[in-house]
């Protein structure tokens, strides 16, 4: 893509800093993964002090955290989910089984690797990741965001041919989102920043 | 006042308080996150999320009313705000008196409830209708609280009523000459803010943010704004009402943190009513006091 795509005015440099500094999480708790976080988002370790703070919607969350192993049903209502929020959105995968199945390897039931569904900003490996290594994940994201750099969501824009197919493959059939995401990367003119 | 001073106020005392309300939201995000023993959010946070919110790339719009509706929501804020007096700035307080206000703070409620009936979200449609039963609960209240002021003054208009607390001192205000009026409009003016424990309509993880539900992005955005001026409007009616209104900004500014921190504190230690008992205490409670009050005034 053209250079002029990828640079910022010093008016969206601001903008893109302030932006980061409040971010609105769904977590998708179906894996063992969400024990760790009460104690994030409370007292002892309090995410709301970097502007995290869960939400319970999906049309004004901004951040969706998968914690844990995604089972073929799960994943469905996942994408479904995904593709409700507003973007710019990001995916953040939690634990070793969002990245190559964890201790679930070899179950039939289970996706593998979430970056083949959806696209993911970042992934916090561990089983079980703690707090501490969920703030430094998300303070990641947000120096990323007022950087600019957090320019996933948009490759959902992008590939989403590459991403429908991997859906329907593990499916096994095609399936009905009820979002046009086609449409929506014309109407709201979504041009990939460039990688 | 001259016509550049009211212009000048017109434009600007939407924008004053939006950051009155930015901090009076962060100070109660920060207030409650001391008293939980938590460190807290940032003081300008609510000013992030409108931020965020507002630069969002893409927006699901399910009809043009859900389109007029945050505009209706807005346009009605900043139009009540208008006819209650600021500190300075009175202007149309003498062509509209409290009758006005009342009238005028439904807007935002009505295209609330228009625009969300568009979006047909079923948690969306239980918060409206909580919504309109909590206003059953604490409108009564509130507006026989006003009727008793009106009757003490002999007045239905906002300035007069501050004019006249404000002839006696602390001894004149509204809270010390009629403490039942009083204190049942304090009960109603915290359902009207859906604070805990009157947090029925928002109740968030219950219906998951109740109206707001289906209203992401630039919708979102916009009520964030406006429910930072609502909170500065509702304080400010209070004030004008009970607290002998305000001589100028720094006394203005005192009694609104004052008046939020004792909402905030109740806020703190609740957790949340269903909406029955929530009605019914405002029929027990509120309702009584503010008959009594207005007795007293008869008497």
């Amino acid at each position: 893509m053209s250079e002029k795509l990828t640079q910022r005015t010093a008016w969206n440099r601001v903008l893109d800093k302030l932006s980061g500094r409040s971010l609105w999480m769904l977590h998708y708790c179906t894996g063992c993964g969400a024990i760790e976080l009460p104690p994030t988002m409370t007292g002892r370790f309090d995410m709301e002090r970097f502007g995290i703070h869960p939400m319970v919607t999906p049309r004004q969350a901004d951040i969706l955290l998968i914690t844990g192993y995604l089972s073929v049903k799960t994943l469905k209502r996942v994408i479904l989910t995904y593709e409700q929020m507003q973007s710019p959105k990001w995916v953040v995968g939690f634990g070793s089984c969002t990245i190559n199945g964890g201790m679930y390897w070899n179950s039939y039931a289970t996706v593998k690797s979430l970056d083949q569904y959806m696209p993911v900003e970042l992934y916090i490996a561990g089983c079980m990741p703690r707090p501490e290594a969920i703030i430094s994940s998300f303070n990641e994201l947000i120096d990323r965001i007022g950087r600019g750099e957090a320019n996933s969501w948009k490759d959902y824009y992008e590939n989403y041919d590459f991403y429908r197919k991997n859906q329907e493959h593990v499916f096994g059939g095609p399936i009905n989102t009820r979002t046009d995401v086609k449409s929506d990367k014309e109407t709201f003119r979504i041009q990939s920043a460039g990688k | 006042m001259s016509t550049v001073s009211l212009v000048l106020w017109i434009i600007f005392l939407p924008f004053i308080a939006y950051f009155l309300g930015v901090l009076l939201l962060g100070w109660g995000k920060k207030y409650t996150a001391r008293l939980q023993r938590r460190y807290g959010p940032y003081l300008f946070q609510v000013f992030f999320d409108s931020i965020k919110l507002l630069r969002k790339r893409t927006n699901i719009s399910h009809g043009w009313m859900q389109d007029v509706s945050v505009l209706m929501l807005l346009g009605g804020t900043i139009l009540t705000m208008y006819f209650v007096p600021f500190p300075g700035f009175h202007f149309f307080s003498q062509y509209g008196d409290f009758l006005v206000v009342m009238y005028l703070i439904l807007v935002p409620s009505l295209g609330m409830a228009l625009g969300v009936g568009e979006t047909a979200n079923p948690n969306g449609s239980i918060g409206i209708s909580r919504a309109l039963q909590m206003l059953a609960g604490y409108d009564i209240p509130f507006a026989l609280a006003f009727i008793g002021m009106a009757m003490i003054h002999g007045s239905t208009n906002f300035y007069e009523l501050i004019l006249r607390q404000q002839e006696l001192g602390i001894a004149g205000w509204g809270i010390v000459t009629n403490p039942f009026l009083g204190i049942a409009a304090l009960f109603a003016l915290h359902g009207m803010m859906g604070e805990k424990p009157f947090e029925v309509v928002i109740a968030p993880h219950e219906i998951a943010t109740g109206p707001m539900t289906e209203m992401g992005g630039k919708y979102m955005g916009m009520m964030m704004i406006t429910h930072a001026l609502q909170v500065v409007v509702e304080l400010t009616i209070f004030i004008n009402l009970f607290l002998g209104g305000a001589e100028n900004w720094i006394t203005y500014i005192i009694k609104i943190f004052a008046l939020f921190t004792i909402i905030l504190s109740v806020n703190a230690v609740f957790g949340r009513f269903r909406v029955d008992d929530a009605v019914r205490f405002f029929w027990k409670i509120p309702l009584p006091l503010a008959v009594i009050g207005v007795i007293f005034v008869m008497i």
